[in-house]
């Protein structure tokens, strides 16, 4: 079957609800005694339920059979149901007309009440008999139904409350032969009712668990359908029971409704069909239809009773009905999700709540996993986060997953606009629960994309700052190898220059001695480019380094124009942290000779477990700006090493640079 | 007296060979490493190794502890650091633990007879520091350090002192008799409350052990 039967089951569902309309129209305009409002109520609701259960079936997915059990059984239902109203209406006037015999024909028909439910008892869920043995007792339904129903069309009177009229198509049978053929009609029904409950016995007994739960619901309405009707046939033909009309109206429709509802909880708690969601608001609308009509109807009567207008009647009934919409579909939603779709009701109220907390900055969304377990009730629920840059997977913190875990654990893609937001590692049970799962991780979608965005943010940041303590590093060992190559190479040649010189000059002959003031001259030169080599070493990285912070730092103080105090232990730290604060403690020291004038300066060195811990303060006149450009490169160098620098420099009360650089000890 | 050199730049070390061998030693093993030192120590015991502190394969400080084992090994050995840049790690302690020991900069070679003079001391079981290395340890005394007691010449005298030399030479230095050194040591000596001593080379070695408690840390 395809879409375009779409239409048709639009259109047979919009006949069935008009034959509510008809039904009840023709009831009020007959002021009928014979059929009261509870009946009215019972009947609107019989119809309207598996009507709109049977359409949202067929729009979701047309090829399903049982869709369409349901929706034509509901319209056959409302058919003969107008029909009666009809008959009533019209032969209450007249009761020999042609439409009046026609319709009371059509009346007839009220056994199609159990039709629907018995094809259902036998093709549910897959449109097929349970297995082949089943065909001779299928048979022998559609033979009995089809007889009661030819025996009931064909019958050459018809009867009602306004007497006896010829059946428009009705034959000359002998009325002995035509009992006798239509009890075992009748036999033959109920025995395939009691058939029906065992194929469902039999589909329930073969299923697996999630079979069971879709099978359990319909199986016993299947039962009660018999156990009434056979009941009810010994009570009144056998018993001579007079059952009350309204009960046996309200038991009628209760078997209506069963089956259709049957079918919604099959699929709405148990996965059948996929399509829950639709259903679910289904369900609703039906509840909806059936509270509204009874709130329009109650209305209705109270007030024809009470004004007698009945215009005004139908007036405030409508009111009524306008009024009471909102709130009833709150509550009757509300109803539908707690007893249908708990679990779902649960997990996507805990994903709202915790996309909540998010929005109100009091949670992660890169938790959304932790929160998707307890949601899902999966406790190995995991999410991968897929970023959006470089299309990898990675978890909550941040580790870069080249492939996914291969655990047993089944993904199930978090999209959104067709895009693959994460995927999440869940319990291959849960996917046979796709009307938990989907809603869950539909409203999950937000807090994923939040998630990876952050994910991939912190990446990139990590990245870059990995990067950057690279270059850093690598700076760092450039300056090693240029102060080692100024000590190792250029000065050594100075020196091995200067020695021959020195030799030269001793060795000069008498006569040639004037020539020792000149290379005293030169030597002096040759030394002075050594100091100066030094120097230059140092500037690039002090070579006191080697023996630690320390011991730099003390050589700093010692050349310093101002009393410097340095407090240090020997603790030692890697060397490009170290460097990195013997730079910042000589730009710190240059600062406050320059430009605060102090009459001493501290220099403190702390290592703790995690960090190497650098304060510099002076008694200077303080105002350090920290933004202003002399803090810039302490600032940078220190960033560069993923370090924290603080300055506090109040006007007048000196300055205090507080350097924290990690490092694990 | 006998001299092993221990130099990896081959120029540098051939030029300090000439020195020492224009003034009269003899230079008995050229050394390019540590191992190659200390074989050659071993093999013959000299009066003297002069000893380059960063020598292959690290560059890092393998002369200096080349220099501990030959301390160790060859008392009679002297041993004269020589280093490109000032580095005070076990240095002071080196040369503050005993005689026949000296650190001196590289280009404190270019001064050929204080170098000259600074070898011999050092084969001679005295020492020799690196100027450098003594204003490092004098530096800038603390209150109430007895430092603070010293005029400015007898710190000068001090200084000299501590770099190992003996009286007669901080006289040829500072242009005074030696009989005027020997008042300002005697003077020094008592401010700082050292044990008086004949002996130069003792009395250089408890002058260090004194700058070096008294600084703490180098």
């Amino acid at each position: 079957m395809s879409r375009a039967l779409r239409p048709l089951a639009i259109a047979a569902a919009v006949a069935a609800l008009g034959s509510v309309v008809v039904a009840v129209a023709t009831a009020v305009a007959a002021e009928s005694s014979s059929t009261g409002w509870a009946e009215l109520v019972a009947l609107a609701i019989g119809v309207a339920v598996p009507a709109s259960i049977g359409l949202a079936l067929v729009l979701r997915r047309p090829g399903t059979r049982v869709a369409w059990i349901v929706l034509l059984g509901a319209l056959s239902v409302g058919v003969v149901m107008a029909a009666a109203g009809v008959a009533e209406l019209v032969r209450q006037d007249d009761p020999g007309s042609a439409l009046g015999a026609w319709a009371l024909l059509a009346a007839q028909q009220w056994m199609v009440l159990f039709f629907w439910p018995l094809a259902l008892a036998y093709l549910f869920p897959d449109g097929r008999l349970p297995s082949r043995r089943w065909r001779p007792v299928a048979a022998l339904a559609l033979a009995s139904g089809a007889g009661a129903v030819l025996l009931l069309a064909l019958q050459p009177t018809l009867e009602d409350a306004f007497g006896e009229v010829a059946n428009p198509i009705g034959i000359d049978i002998d009325e002995r032969a035509g009992t006798i053929a239509f009890w075992a009609c009748w036999g033959g029904l109920l025995l395939s009712l009691f058939g029906g409950a065992l194929a469902l016995a039999a589909r329930y007994r073969a299923g697996d668990a999630e079979r069971r739960r879709q099978v359990l619901w319909l199986a016993y309405g299947a039962l009660l359908a018999p156990l009434w009707l056979g009941g009810n046939s010994l009570l009144v033909r056998v018993g001579g029971v007079s059952i009350d009309g309204a009960l046996e109206f309200g038991v009628l429709m209760v078997l209506q409704v069963w089956p259709a509802v049957a079918v919604a909880v099959a699929v709405t708690r148990h996965g059948l069909y996929s399509i829950d969601r639709l259903f679910n608001r289904t369900v609703v609308y039906a509840a909806l239809t059936a509270l509204l009509t009874a709130t329009y109807l109650g209305v209705a009567l109270v007030a024809g009773r009470v004004a007698g207008g009945s215009a005004f009647a139908a007036s405030a009934g409508t009111l009524a009905a306008a009024l009471a919409f909102r709130p009833l579909r709150d509550l009757v939603q509300d109803a539908v999700d707690r007893r249908f779709a708990r679990a779902r009701y649960d997990g996507v109220r805990m994903v709202r709540e915790f996309l909540d907390d998010v929005r109100d900055g009091c949670g992660e969304p890169e938790d959304v996993g932790a929160v998707l377990a307890l949601a899902l009730a999966d406790p190995r629920a995991e999410v991968v986060f897929r970023l959006p840059e470089t299309d990898r997977y990675a978890d909550r913190l941040g580790h870069l997953l080249d492939v996914l875990p291969a655990d047993g654990r089944a993904r199930t893609v978090i999209g959104r606009d067709e895009r693959e937001l994460g995927v999440l590692l869940h319990d291959p049970a849960l996917a046979r629960r796709p009307d938990l799962l989907g809603p869950v991780l539909e409203a999950a979608a937000v807090p994923v994309e939040l998630g990876r965005l952050r994910v991939e943010l912190r990446l990139q940041l990590a990245e870059v700052e990995s990067s950057r303590a690279r270059i850093a590093q690598a700076g760092y060992a450039e300056r090693r190898r240029i102060e080692r190559d100024l000590h190792d190479g250029a000065q050594q040649r100075l020196v091995t220059l200067g020695i021959v010189l020195r030799r030269l000059q001793r060795s000069l002959p008498g006569e040639a001695r004037v020539l020792s003031p000149a290379l005293d001259a030169a030597v002096a030169e040759v030394a002075g480019a050594i100091a100066d080599l030094r120097t230059l070493a140092a500037g690039v990285r002090p070579p006191r380094l080697d023996e630690g912070l320390a011991a730099a730092l003390e050589d700093l103080a010692r050349g310093a124009a101002v009393p410097v105090e340095v407090a240090a232990t020997g603790d030692r730290a890697p060397p490009e942290v170290e460097a990195a604060a013997y730079f910042v403690a000589c730009e710190a020291l240059t600062n406050a000779v320059k430009h605060a004038s102090p009459s001493r300066v501290r220099v403190q060195i702390e290592r703790t477990t995690q960090a190497l811990r650098l304060v510099v303060d002076d008694d200077g006149i303080g105002g350090a700006s920290p933004s202003g450009s002399g803090l810039a490169g302490m600032v940078d160098r220190v960033a560069a090493q993923g370090g924290t620098l603080a300055v506090d420099s109040p006007a007048g009360a000196g300055t205090r640079i507080a350097v924290e650089l990690p490092c694990a000890s | 007296m006998r001299v092993v050199i221990a130099e990896d730049t081959v120029l540098l070390r051939e030029g300090l060979a000439g020195l020492l061998e224009d003034a009269g030693h003899e230079v008995v093993g050229r050394a390019g490493d540590a191992d190659a030192l200390l074989a050659l120590v071993g093999e013959h015991a000299p009066h003297l190794a002069v000893v380059d502190v960063r020598m292959p394969p690290g560059y890092d400080d393998e002369g200096t502890r080349a220099a501990a084992v030959i301390r160790r090994s060859h008392p009679s050995t002297g041993v004269l650091m020589l280093s490109q840049h000032i580095e005070t790690r076990h240095i002071v302690d080196l040369v503050a633990e005993g005689g026949g020991f000296g650190y001196l900069l590289k280009d404190r070679v270019l001064d050929v007879d204080d170098f000259l003079d600074a070898a011999r001391r050092v084969s001679e079981g005295g020492s020799a520091l690196d100027p450098q290395v003594v204003a490092r340890l004098i530096g800038t005394p603390k209150p109430d350090d007895p430092l603070e007691e010293l005029s400015p010449r007898e710190r000068e005298v001090l200084g000299l002192m501590a770099e190992g030399r003996t009286n007669a030479g901080i006289a040829r230095r500072l242009w005074l008799t030696e009989k005027t050194v020997e008042t300002h040591v005697r003077t020094i000596l008592m401010k700082l409350r050292l044990q008086v001593s004949a002996d130069d080379h003792r009395r250089v070695l408890a002058v260090l052990a004194y700058l070096r408690s008294s600084q703490g840390q180098h």
